[in-house]
């Protein structure tokens, strides 16, 4: 059955990479460009770590010290994770759904523009007299008032997150509306792949919550120049509400498309069916809603939030998250289960995450919150969620789709290789950073107590050896690349309708489209297969077991 | 540029029907959210949170009953104008903090690039005839 019947016409080659509409070249410049900003952002991070090595300033000033945190953690968060789920999810969405092209192309491109343009000017600070923005990727007033942080750098900054943020949400729109009106025939609600449900979630939060934090940035601006907007105590409470409101959903942003990739790359490499589909379908929406509903969990020590509702929302978020888990294990359970370097990055995002998650329910407790606010438990708790789960998520996904999207394999040997650099560099680097919080080390500072070195360093060989990792990554990108090793149409075995179609896929996706009955539809035709062989294969059969 | 025809059979007018249940879902969550904060404490937050639901209650509404487009749907190979808009927006925006100068600047290219834009679109309408 025919998706559509595109008829192509004649267009300019040249500058189809800069402004081709088709999402999956959209997709492609926007997972470049946030690769971009990730390696950026985490030089950033190891000339953070390679201060923090031993107690005593060594390398930068406090001034450049608050310049790299602000702008590793802005360009994690704005320019690099938040992007980079979306252009999977512009990428893959409307190949999972069977449709021959995104919805609001334009929309797309626009966003990928103006994100890029949001990331050159946060960047572009480093270029002025002051320097970069450096109240922190939440800028809390009144420390990114005019007066205690002046400077064109931080209104580049200030620019920069609401043009990043505004692309973003127009990517997401875009996701959200090819979803609920570009299915192929036969693609319900309930036939949506794992991942694109996912996506569907995803974009939920970002329609919701990303206008809000633009608005807070226009409202940050006029502060910086005009003055009177946040003022006094009630000011700098409201601006905390605007900004948490968005801040903590983007969590989870950055995080359930790699629930769902991993969720496909389990079901694969399990070679099992996805247990517990509409389970997870209900927590998926269960938990983004909940997820809206927990920003004052960030404001606990304020005095200014009901503390009871947000640390009652924030623990029921282990309900629907319980639920994921539990599928995504019992889908395990059972199967024939096969470590190829997609299902070991599962595997450690599905480890490491639920480290992040636990030691969120301690955060969620104001009692126990009061202890670890502002300390480097936070910091530890954060990149358990966001590094060693979500960019383990991602990199899972990246392993899984690289030879749709490219037509190669990865190599498996320097994959395994990463993987392993970067689990070790991983909890070598954030493990320690839970003690140095409870033993009362607070983040954002160059300096510390001498009794706290020996952790320090330790965490700061870990830096290297998630470099280290990045690195064997990036090496086996590019070889795979350029000595091919041909991935044709589905490589892994895999259950949904993107390998169905060629690897890369053509313009509009398919030339034809199987039969869709469930979530699995590559699945359910193998299966038919073995169940009603052809007569042919069937006689051959019978007579191997003769 | 490039055709693509309507995504499919089913439904009034051929295209795949609904979708909406889920967004109503999830909005119908964030008020229940939302309401009980009210109750509980009330001000801004509550606001925020039944708010924050409206956009995809919009869509949802929009989109009730309304069939996926079954006619040929023309899709834009490439767009040089949206790029431009999206550089113009963006040059202006950082005006504000070099100076009204840029503003303008910015604020032309982002004309241009929407005029660009309309005529690009209307081209593509009348090649669709």
């Amino acid at each position: 059955m025919a998706v559509g019947a595109p008829v192509a016409l004649p267009a300019g080659r040249a500058l189809g990479w800069l402004v081709g509409t088709d999402h999956k070249r959209t997709a492609a410049r926007t997972a470049v460009v946030s690769l971009g900003f990730f390696l950026l952002s985490g030089v950033l991070a190891l000339v953070m770590r390679a201060e923090l090595a031993q107690p005593g300033l060594q390398f930068v000033s406090d001034h450049s010290y608050d310049e790299l945190f602000t702008m590793h953690g802005s360009g994690m968060i704005y320019l690099f994770l938040t992007p980079a789920a979306l252009a999977l999810g512009l990428y893959l969405v409307p190949l999972q759904i069977g449709a021959a092209d995104a919805a609001l192309p334009r929309l797309s491109l626009w966003g990928f523009w103006t994100y890029l343009c949001g990331g050159l000017a946060m960047y572009g600070g480093f270029l002025t007299a002051d320097g970069a923005g450096r109240d922190s990727w939440n800028a809390s007033i009144p420390l990114a008032s005019s007066t205690n942080t002046p400077g064109v750098g931080m209104d580049l900054w200030v620019i920069g997150v609401a043009l990043a943020v505004a692309g973003s949400l127009a990517i997401a729109v875009s996701i959200l509306v090819t979803i609920v009106r570009r299915r192929a025939p036969g693609m319900t609600m309930l036939r949506l792949p794992v991942f694109t449900w996912a996506m569907l979630a995803t974009t939920f939060m970002v329609v919701a919550s990303f206008p809000v934090l633009v608005v807070a940035m226009g409202l940050l601006l006029a502060e910086r120049h005009l003055g009177g907007v946040f003022t006094g105590a009630t000011g700098s409470i409201a601006y905390q509400h605007l900004f948490w409101f968005y801040g903590h959903p983007v969590v989870y942003v950055m995080f359930f498309p790699f629930v769902g990739a991993v969720a496909e790359v389990v079901a694969t490499f399990s070679r099992k069916r996805f247990f517990g589909y509409r389970a997870l379908v209900v927590s998926l929406l269960l938990f983004t809603a909940l997820s809206m509903a927990v920003w004052g969990h960030h404001m606990f020590i304020t005095a200014a939030v009901q503390n009871q509702y947000f640390s009652l929302t924030s623990h029921l978020l282990a309900v629907p998250a319980g639920i994921e888990y539990f599928d995504l294990i019992a889908t395990m359970i059972g199967g024939a289960i096969l470590l190829r370097t997609p299902m070991l990055f599962a595997l450690g995002f599905i480890l490491q995450f639920l480290i992040g998650g636990l030691t969120g329910i301690v955060v969620a407790s104001p009692p126990l919150d009061y202890h670890v606010n502002g300390s480097f438990f936070i910091v530890a708790h954060f990149h358990y969620t966001l590094f060693a789960g979500s960019l383990f998520g991602l990199l899972a996904g990246v392993h899984y789709w690289f030879p749709k999207a490219t037509g190669a394999m990865l190599r498996e040997g320097l994959g395994k290789l990463s993987f392993w650099l970067l689990a070790i560099g991983a909890n070598v680097t954030f493990f320690p950073m839970f003690f140095l919080g409870f033993d009362g080390m607070p983040r954002r500072v160059p300096d510390y107590a001498p009794r706290l070195g020996d952790l320090n360093l330790l965490s700061s060989i870990g830096a290297g050896v998630i470099a280290l990792g990045v690195l064997v990554f990036l090496a086996n990108v590019v070889v795979s690349l350029r000595r091919r090793e041909p991935a044709g149409k589905d490589p892994w075995g895999a259950q949904t309708l993107e390998w169905w179609t060629s690897s890369p896929p053509p313009r509009h996706n398919f030339e034809s489209l199987p039969a869709i009955r469930s979530y699995a539809p590559l699945l359910d035709l193998r299966e038919a297969a073995e169940a009603w062989p052809a007569p042919e294969e069937a006689a051959a059969k019978e007579g191997a077991a003769a | 540029m490039a055709r693509a025809g309507g995504s499919g059979s089913e439904g009034r007018g051929g295209g795949v029907k609904g979708g909406s249940v889920p967004l109503l879902a999830w909005a119908g969550l964030q008020v229940l959210l939302g309401a009980m904060l009210a109750i509980w404490s009330g001000g801004m937050p509550s606001l925020l949170l039944i708010g924050g639901a409206m956009p995809l209650v919009v869509l949802a509404a929009w989109n009730q009953g309304r069939a996926a487009p079954a006619e040929t749907r023309l899709l834009p190979g490439e767009s040089m104008p949206v790029a431009v808009l999206a550089i113009g927006i963006a040059t202006a925006a950082v005006g504000l903090t070099a100076g009204l100068w840029l503003v303008l600047v910015g604020a032309e290219i982002a004309a241009f690039g929407a005029v660009w834009l309309a005529r690009e679109m209307v081209l593509e309408r009348r090649w669709l005839k």
